[in-house]
Formats: C-alpha cells, structure tokens, sequence
C-alpha cells in the first residue's frame, strides 16, 4: 500500500532564515504520526505547505502515491487533508450550525448539513447542540465544531495543530478518543506537539524536527520523555534547581474579595477572588483559558482598579493605583499577550524597556528620557537572559515570541520586584527558553519575592509552584498545596465541578 | 505574471522618507497630465504651481508668510495623531485663537506697551485649547467620536466670526463693512526682515517645529503619545490612562492652532475679517501626514504646501488655472502619500504562476 503521504526534500527558504531543509518522512494511512519540535524547528512552516498555505522552495509532496501540487487550501480540501488549527476562526455570536456552514466551500441546504453534522457527531462521539451560541461553549466544545467542520469533508489526513494546549485533562482524554476512532477507520493524523507525554500515549510514529532539519523519526512509545526531549532540543536538558534555603516567609501580597466588573459582551470578570502568597512562594493559578484570568492579571497589575484594600502588599493597600503606583510599591506584572500588550512590537527594546522600567530604574530626568539608561538596561536583559537579538535598538516585533518572552520577562525579574504576576510566562516558547524562564522565576522567589504564575500549563504549574488554585468562571478554588492535589482533582475544578450550579446560572439562554 | 504584497520583517526605514517624496513627484506628473487632457498647459501649471514659488526670490516671503501657521498648526495635529486622537477641527481651534486674540486687541485698543502682543498669544493660545476641550470632554465623558465633534464645531466657529463682526465687534468708523476696526500699532506683529511681509510668526514655527521635535523624541510626553498611538493596550499597562492621553492631545494640538491663529490675525490681517478662515487648520492635517507626523517634516512638509498655494497663485494669473486647481494637487498629495505608506511595512513581490493541484 502506498503512503497516504509522502514529504521528499522539502525546503523552505524565507529572508534570513532556513525554515525546512531538506525534509522527508512519510505518514501511512491510518497512523497518528507525531511532528515534534520547539517552537521555530519549522513544524508550522511544513504543515502549512502540505496544506497549501505556502510553497516550498524545493521538495516533492505526494499523496497516495501521486506527485502533487497544493496551490492553496482549497485544493488541499479536494485532496482529503483536513486541518484544526491552534486558534480557532469562530463566530462568538452564531450557532455551532452557521459557524460550519460559513466554512464549507460547497453550498448545502442549512437541513442536510444539519443531518450531516449530527451523522458525523454521533458517529464520533463528538456531543454538542448544533442550535447553541459559540460564545456559550467552553474552548474543548468550540474545539470540537472545528473538529467536525473538517469532518464533515471526510479527510484522508487529519492534520492537529497543537490541540491540547487550551484543554482540560478530561477534554484531553476525550479527543484521543476520537482521534483513535478516526485513524481506526483508516484516516492519517499529522500530530502537531511538544507534550511529550501525549505523543506517547497516542501517536504511533513520530518526526522530530529541529533548525528546520529532520533529526529522526521514531516509535514515540519505544522512548522516554527524556530521550524525546533531548531529541528535540539537542542538547542534555537542564532540571529546574531549586535553590537551597528557599524559605516561604510571612504573608506578602494579600488579595480580598476582589472582583472586577463585566468590560466586554464575551469578557469574564472575577468574582470575590481571594488568596495570600507568602514572601519566597510560587502561587500558581489554573484554568482553561477565557476563565477569568485575563481579568485577574488585569485586576493585579493596576489596568483595573479596584478598592484599596483589595489588594495589599505587606499589609498597604494599593488597589486604587494604577500600573505605575503598583511598580513603584514593588508590583510587576507580565500579561499573556506579548506583542501590543507586554511589548510595543514597532518600538526598540530599549524604548520598550522605558515603558515598564522607567521608574523602578531612574530612566526619567525631569520628564525627559534618559535613553542611555535605557539601553544600558536593555542589553543587561539582553546578556543575562541570553535574548537572540541584534541589541537594544531592534524593534520587539521582529524578535521571535520566545525571545520577546525572554526579553519581557528578564526586563521584569532585573527590576527585582517584591511582587511578580505573570500570565502564560511560557506560552508559544521553545523549551529552552521555558526552561530558562522556569529557572529565573524560581531564583526571583529564593531571593524572597512573591509569584503569581496564571497558566493554563498544568505541567508548568505543577512543577513551578508550592501552591495552586484554580479559575473557573471567575471563581477562584481554595489554595492547596501542589503536593496534595492530583491532576484529575486539579480537572475537575477546571471543569467546574466545584461550582455546577453557577456555571448554569452564567450560560445564556 | 502576478505580484503580491509581503509583509516586511521590520518596517522599511528608506520607504518611511521615500513615500512623501514619491508623492509629490506623483502629485506633478499625474497633476500635468490631468490638467493637459482637460485643456490646459499642464506641464506649465506644474512649472507654475511647484518650480516658480522657489525660483522667484520675490516670492520667497510669501512663502514664509503661508508656511507658518501651516506649520504650527501641522506640529500639533502630528502630536495629536501620533496618539490616534483624530483632531480634525483645528480650523475651528485656529479660528477660535484668532477671535481671543482679537478680544484682547479690541480691549486694549489705543493703549500702547510691550504687553499687549503677548497677552494676545495667551489668549489665542487659551482660546484654542478652550475649543479643543470640547471634543475631549465629549470623547473621555461621554465617548463621541472627536472627529465628528472636532469637525462640526469648526462650522459653529465660522459663524460666531460672522456674528462678532456684524454686531458687538463692528468698526464703528468702517462704513457698515463686516470687520473689526484695524488693530493699533501695540497689537500688530512686527515684522522682521524690513521691507518684506515675513512676521515674527515665521521664526516662531520654526522654534516650535524644533521644540515640538524635541519634546516628542525626548520626554515621557513624547512617548506617552506615540505608545498610545502605537499600542493601546500596552500603554495602559505601562501605566499611560487613555483619558489623560485625549486631553493632552486635543489641548496641545488646539493650543497650537489657537497660537497660529492669533499670530495670523496680529499678523498678516491686523483686523478680523470674514475671510479670516483660509482652511489651514485644514490643510495642515495633509502637512502633518506628509511631515510622517515629525515635526521637523513638517516643517519641510509645511513649506511644500506653502508651495502649492503661491503656485496655485502664480498660475490663477499666468495660465488661467481655476483657484480649486491648488485644492486638487493637494489632494492628490495626500491620496498619493497615504497609498504609499504601505510600501513601509510591506514589499511588492513577483509570484510566478504556480501550476494548479494534481487533483482537480
């Protein structure tokens, strides 16, 4: 039987950069094939090419055995390659129903796409109401109209971008169980990953690519996560040291009935969140994403304001400052978004460096800029926290996002603050650069600082933090420490299980 | 053979100065050959329009003259929209500037002292941020777009003009004309090269060009405006608050066409006359964009326009060309200059034609 598909020396060239050498593996029909790598090894740029979004400089692609060529993504459709992408392309105020008939490329009557689509539900077990408003569905639910909507075209392969990273655990389980169905009945699934522990459980075979380059296919279940790792980075990993001595000290940041209100149509606030984290404590929050946390960084940083006492820092309340009263009593903060929200993406590093650390650093003079101060800074973060940049005066926008990351978070930890929130601190970062943030955080906290980590990375959270809570709706759970609590209590409060009845109440109807 | 548009990697530093040159050269060759097909001399009436205002000296103090309130004006609006707040009504703010100033000249007037000139700058100044205030209130109470606001209140400030004129600020001795009296000799900006028309308000723009450029690339002021303007969101959480944003905006680029307006109606009229409005603050939003919102381009793009409006004189006479022929260059100026611009953040490609999918 021929290969359902075959990569032969794919290339891609983009200005500077070698973003696939020479590539070439093969996916047989029926198989969950793995492509593993760090963020830039060059999996999206391949993807994007088997599914016509790019050309490749040099290289065949074939399909069933015939050399093919893939103009665009309508003519990969007619081929039977399917895609779920990372970021979901949804209508928040249509039905599960107008959303997949917006998407198809042949006209159906709304009745017997219906039929359709409930054929293709319950064929997988992919349970959801056709009638429901997206903006009323969970990530995992909107996943699945995705899931369906490539479906419904009845996909030889099935190409899976990242897919778990907005998922609970439970959601997780449930997914492979229809991706297990799928390539049960003879459909191939290129897997877009760097969980490791989920390209073990399901993938038959995987590619790893790093630099652009192929380093190996293997058999994913026949290696350690380690071995898989070091694969797709090349090098020995580093173990995140815990510093010694690190002591958790007396209450630093209190947070009290804190609550936000309702900004936007789809926007949720928090409601009554309370916690306290101690001097030297890491304090993690979980969540799926769109549960409140933007709110909650929000609500810490001083983008929203608040009462002044629902918010202390060793017992003054600053919930009426702003960002830079915040910073200037010791708060610091690192939102999710990095590109237009943690960094100016047309401005220098150095001028970015001026809008969070002008303060804290002295880089004001009379109200005007001391630029050199800046760019002093600027390449002290640049050195120390290893930055692939040209220096101070490259714009942020064309740093890579786990640079940009690095950068943020190092021009953050150089102003030692006495608080530090951050959101998603290693969302879209290569594991290197986790690795090298992971360790920062964990030596600000053994210099006596309090952490707030908000991330949707159980894996992170769990090997990061001394304390976690969970987000849902809003709400946040009682504090535990992470030692006590297990992954499938930590799903369940994702989930909501804990507040059933509110998160009826919250869903329109 | 097709060509497609690729977004650069970093925005292009040489389009961002070649674009506003590109545009006026555009601006001459289209402009001629528009004007050629509807029966005029067209290659003349670029010659006249934008070589005879540099060519003849004797015009050079009229450019001055023109360039100045452009360029104040334009200084304001490019801080104004470094920021996207869109003050579209700075003729309203100009005009506005103009009439406090004239408040002052009438109150003073017959009295003598070096006062009496700077007291009018400062009323101009106040009177045309007062008028700035409003769509600020509007925009930061009540959230109305300001360039709706801005523009509306520039046709309530030309008829406030034609009442004050007719009625309380009437040249009693001006034979029922619409004017005010001539302003005394204490409330008249002298002018500074003998024998010309060049006023103190020339070297004055230049001064605020540079202050303005100072200010913007050095002070927190400066970078308050352009982080808002470049990044909303990451302004807010530099600590930046929107509001206070609008209001510095709208006050500065009012205070700067309030300025510009008193110096026009110390300066050049020395009396207030209905047509005291000539669509400055109009045209400096074209000399704001085509300065790339800096204001040393703008004072380069200030004396460009400057240009167009002589010339545009030139040629009323000389070639017969209708007044509405200046308007229509600088039109095509900013059409040109705006369609330009995206050739900073993106390239122009060739893309050979790929041969379709094997399955068809």
């Amino acid at each position: 039987m021929p290969y359902r598909l075959e990569l032969t020396g794919i290339t891609k060239r983009f200005p500077g950069v070698l973003a696939n050498d020479n590539v070439t593996f093969a996916v047989k029909p029926g198989e969950i094939h793995a492509l593993l790598g760090e963020n830039g090894a060059g999996k999206s740029t391949l993807v994007k090419m088997i599914y016509g979004i790019m050309q490749p400089d040099a290289g065949e692609i074939r399909w069933d055995g015939q050399p093919v060529t893939v103009s665009n993504p309508k003519a990969a459709r007619r081929l039977g390659i399917g895609m779920v992408f990372q970021h979901f392309s949804l209508f928040e105020a249509l039905t599960v129903l107008e959303n997949i008939a917006l998407g198809m490329d042949a006209k159906i009557p709304a009745r017997e796409l219906e039929a359709r689509i409930r054929e293709v539900m319950t064929q997988y077990g992919l349970l959801l109401d056709p009638h429901r408003t997206v903006a009323t569905l969970s990530v995992g639910e909107r996943q699945r109209i995705e899931i369906v909507r490539a479906l419904l075209l009845d996909p030889k392969l099935l190409i899976m971008d990242e897919p778990t990273s907005v998922l609970t655990p439970q959601e997780v389980e449930q997914l492979f169980e229809v991706l297990r169905k799928l390539a049960a009945q003879g459909c191939s699934i290129l897997y877009i990953s760097h969980k490791l522990h989920e390209i073990k459980a399901l993938c038959d075979t995987a590619t790893i690519l790093r630099g652009g380059k192929l380093v190996d296919t293997c058999d994913p279940r026949q290696e350690t996560s380690r071995s898989l790792a070091e694969k797709m980075i090349g090098a020995g990993l580093r173990d995140i040291t815990r510093a010694e001595g690190r002591s958790i000290g007396q209450a630093k940041l209190v947070v009290s009935h804190l609550s936000t209100q309702k900004a936007g149509h789809f926007d949720v606030p928090v409601d009554d969140v309370s916690f306290t984290v101690r001097t030297g404590e890491i304090f993690g929050v979980a969540g799926v994403a769109g549960n409140g946390q933007n709110a909650l960084l929000d609500a810490l940083s001083g983008e929203i304001r608040s009462d002044k006492d629902a918010i202390s820092i060793d017992g003054q309340g600053l919930g009426m400052l702003d960002t830079t009263g915040r910073r200037k009593r010791g708060l610091c903060a690192v939102p999710e978004e990095r590109n237009g929200h943690a960094a100016v993406g047309d401005f220098s590093l150095s001028d970015n460096s001026v809008l969070t650390a002008r303060d804290r650093l002295g880089m004001v003079v009379m109200g005007l800029i001391n630029s050199g101060a800046a760019k002093t800074y600027t390449g002290k973060v640049i050195a120390d926290f290893a930055v692939k940049a040209l220096g101070p005066a490259s714009t942020a926008g064309s740093l890579s996002g786990g640079n940009l990351q690095k950068y943020i978070m190092g021009r953050e930890i150089l102003q030692k603050p006495s608080v530090l929130v951050v959101s998603q601190p290693t969302w879209g970062v290569d594991a290197g650069a986790a690795a090298a943030i992971h360790q920062a955080l964990v030596d600000l906290a053994a210099a006596g600082s309090a952490i707030v980590v908000i991330s949707q990375d159980l894996d992170e959270l769990r090997a990061l933090c001394d304390t976690l809570a969970v987000i849902n709706m809003g709400r946040l759970s009682p504090a535990r420490p992470t030692k006590e609590v297990s992954v499938e209590e930590i799903g369940l409060l994702m989930g909501g299980v804990h507040g059933a009845t509110e998160v009826h109440d919250a869903i329109p109807a | 053979m097709q060509f497609r548009l690729e977004k650069r990697r970093e925005p292009s530093q040489f389009m961002l100065y070649a674009t506003p040159v590109a545009a006026v050269a555009l601006t001459m060759i289209v402009g001629a050959i528009i004007f050629s097909l509807i029966g005029y001399d067209g290659l003349g009436a670029v010659r006249e329009i934008f070589l005879t205002p540099l060519t003849n000296a004797y015009k050079w103090q009229d450019l001055g003259v023109k360039a100045a309130p452009l360029i104040i004006i334009g200084v304001g609006l490019s801080i104004a929209y470094r920021a996207n707040v869109w003050n579209i009504g700075a003729e309203g703010q100009y005009i506005m500037g103009g009439l406090a100033g004239t408040g002052i000249a009438l109150l003073t007037y017959g009295m003598t002292g070096w006062w009496v000139l700077p007291l009018m700058v400062l009323a101009g100044v106040l009177g045309g941020m007062a008028y700035a205030a409003i769509p600020a209130l509007l925009k930061t109470r009540l959230n109305v777009n300001e360039i709706l606001t801005s523009l509306m209140l520039t046709y309530a400030s030309v008829q406030l003009i034609y009442y004050l004129i007719r009625a309380p600020w009437k040249d009693p001795m001006g034979m029922g004309f619409p004017q005010t009296r001539l302003f005394s000799e204490a409330a008249r900006l002298p002018t500074i090269i003998p024998g010309t028309i060049v006023h103190l308000g020339v070297p004055i723009a230049i001064v605020v060009g540079l202050v303005a450029w100072f200010i913007m690339t050095k002070s927190v002021f400066g970078y308050r405006m352009r982080v808002v303007g470049a990044a909303p969101h990451a302004a807010r959480y530099g600590g930046f608050s929107e509001h206070k944003t609008i209001w510095l905006a709208l006050l500065v680029s009012g205070a700067l066409a309030g300025l510009a307006g008193v110096l026009e109606v110390a300066g050049p009229f020395q009396r207030m006359v209905p047509g005291f409005p000539t669509n400055y603050g109009f045209t400096a939003i074209i000399v704001a964009f085509l300065g790339r919102l800096n204001p040393l381009g703008v004072i380069i793009a200030g004396i460009v326009l400057a240009i167009t409006f002589v010339g545009g004189e030139v040629a009323q006479t000389t070639i017969g060309l209708p007044n509405a022929a200046t308007g229509i260059f600088q039109a095509m100026m900013l059409f040109f200059l705006l369609a330009g611009d995206i050739l900073i953040k993106y390239r122009v490609r060739r893309v050979v034609p790929q041969p379709q999918a094997g399955a068809a």
